[in-house]
């Protein structure tokens, strides 16, 4: 076909673009991911059985909270990371934001603690297998984020991998609160935070490959 | 840049509004730089044309990710350089070497130096035989002046003349710098 015809033939389907399709198409996946993220945590370890006392508690919602709010800043900056030209620019700053207030909760309960109670309130009794289980709940919603990225325009694979599978692990590790019942803010701050870690660098090594358009 | 990107923007969003005039005119506008840009950059087995068209295509299809606030050059241009490294990465996986090619490592000693006697030969051939003999002996032979021209009977300076011309004949025919050192 030739150039001239190509020009033609695209302008005389032209239909009006609503604002906001990139965030809305991001939140599908993000939403769809969710679903299965859920539906994997449901069917594996199934919700914690003190559920109804947990969430009366502050911990429960310090853990949800630190997983869902961070996973929420890395939705948006994973948006913006879907269009060409991209700039991250203040908004890492904001990620960072969740991660440094944990990790000061986390600082102050330790050395408030007596030393005795420091090894518990470090690795709980399921340290070795929380990452892992953040990452493996985590992976249908990097699933979701994959197809939102892929059929956007991203220019920077890597970057918009990172961030995707940061996001994923994060809004997974939200959907594994449900079902685990650490209580200590140190265990929070270091495997929460290591199953988002794990996803992000699984993303930032896979992103030029799945995220990759034509 | 001053004033494209203002236009370009402005065509930009009457398209994402709906507007096919001015759309139309963004995409025509853009396949002429778009030409340009891969024109220079374009890696060899891939038509440019080819990638001008795929990147009409993704900019159409993509718009949705056009967001006001940005600059539409740099937006477009990202696309543009996303595409180019796309056709680099394809282009180079497509240069694999054929496995059966065993005669491309072996050839004969020597095979090189036949081919470019025989390149040499074709060359000459529209010339005058005593002037293409001129020639090989004095440049290719290592003969001077002098025996060429006893050689021939020749005088020395009609010998001169005679490459002079001939050489001056290869180069219009050839194209490039001159072979001609006096």
């Amino acid at each position: 076909m030739k150039t001239d015809e190509l020009i033609a033939s695209l302008s005389a389907d032209l239909r009006r673009v609503a604002p906001g399709a990139v965030a809305r198409r991001v939140a599908l996946g993000l939403g769809l991911g969710a679903l299965g993220s859920t539906a994997v945590m449901l069917a594996w370890l199934g919700p914690r059985h003190d559920l109804a006392q947990a969430i009366a508690t502050p911990m429960f919602w310090m853990k949800f909270g630190y997983a869902a709010v961070t996973g929420l800043i890395l939705a948006v900056l994973l948006a913006r990371l879907a269009k060409p030209a991209a700039r991250a620019g203040a908004l890492v700053a904001v990620a960072a934001i969740p991660f440094i207030v944990v990790a000061a909760m986390a600082a102050m309960r330790f050395v408030q603690a007596p030393p005795q109670a420091h090894h518990a309130m470090l690795m709980g009794h399921t340290s070795m297998i929380c990452p892992w289980r953040i990452a493996a709940i985590g992976l249908p919603l990097l699933a979701g984020a994959v197809w939102a990225v892929r059929g956007l325009a991203p220019t920077r694979l890597r970057a918009a991998g990172l961030v995707a599978g940061g996001c994923a692990g994060a809004l997974g590790a939200a959907v594994y609160a449900v079902a685990c019942n650490e209580t200590s803010a140190p265990f929070l701050a270091i495997w929460y935070t290591l199953g988002m870690i794990l996803m992000a660098a699984l993303g930032a090594a896979a992103g030029s490959r799945l995220l990759r358009w034509r | 840049m001053d004033e494209i990107e203002p236009r370009l923007k402005g065509l930009m969003l009457a398209g994402l509004a709906g507007e096919a005039g001015p759309y139309r005119r963004l995409l025509d506008e853009l396949s002429g730089l778009l030409r340009a840009y891969y024109g220079r950059r374009c890696p060899p087995g891939v038509d440019a044309e080819d990638l001008v068209q795929e990147t009409l295509i993704a900019v159409h299809t993509r718009r949705a990710t056009y967001d006001a606030g940005q600059p539409f050059t740099a937006w477009a241009y990202a696309i543009a350089r996303y595409k180019l490294i796309d056709a680099l990465r394809r282009g180079r996986a497509h240069l694999r070497a054929p496995a059966e090619e065993a005669e491309a490592l072996f050839v004969p000693a020597g095979a090189d130096a036949a081919m470019a006697a025989r390149d040499l030969d074709r060359v000459m051939a529209d010339l005058p035989p005593r002037t293409r003999s001129l020639i090989r002996e004095t440049k290719i032979e290592g003969l001077s002046t002098r025996e060429a021209a006893e050689r021939h009977g020749m005088t020395e300076s009609a010998v001169k003349v005679a490459i002079h011309r001939g050489l001056k004949a290869l180069g219009g025919k050839y194209g490039g710098d001159s072979l001609d050192e006096d």
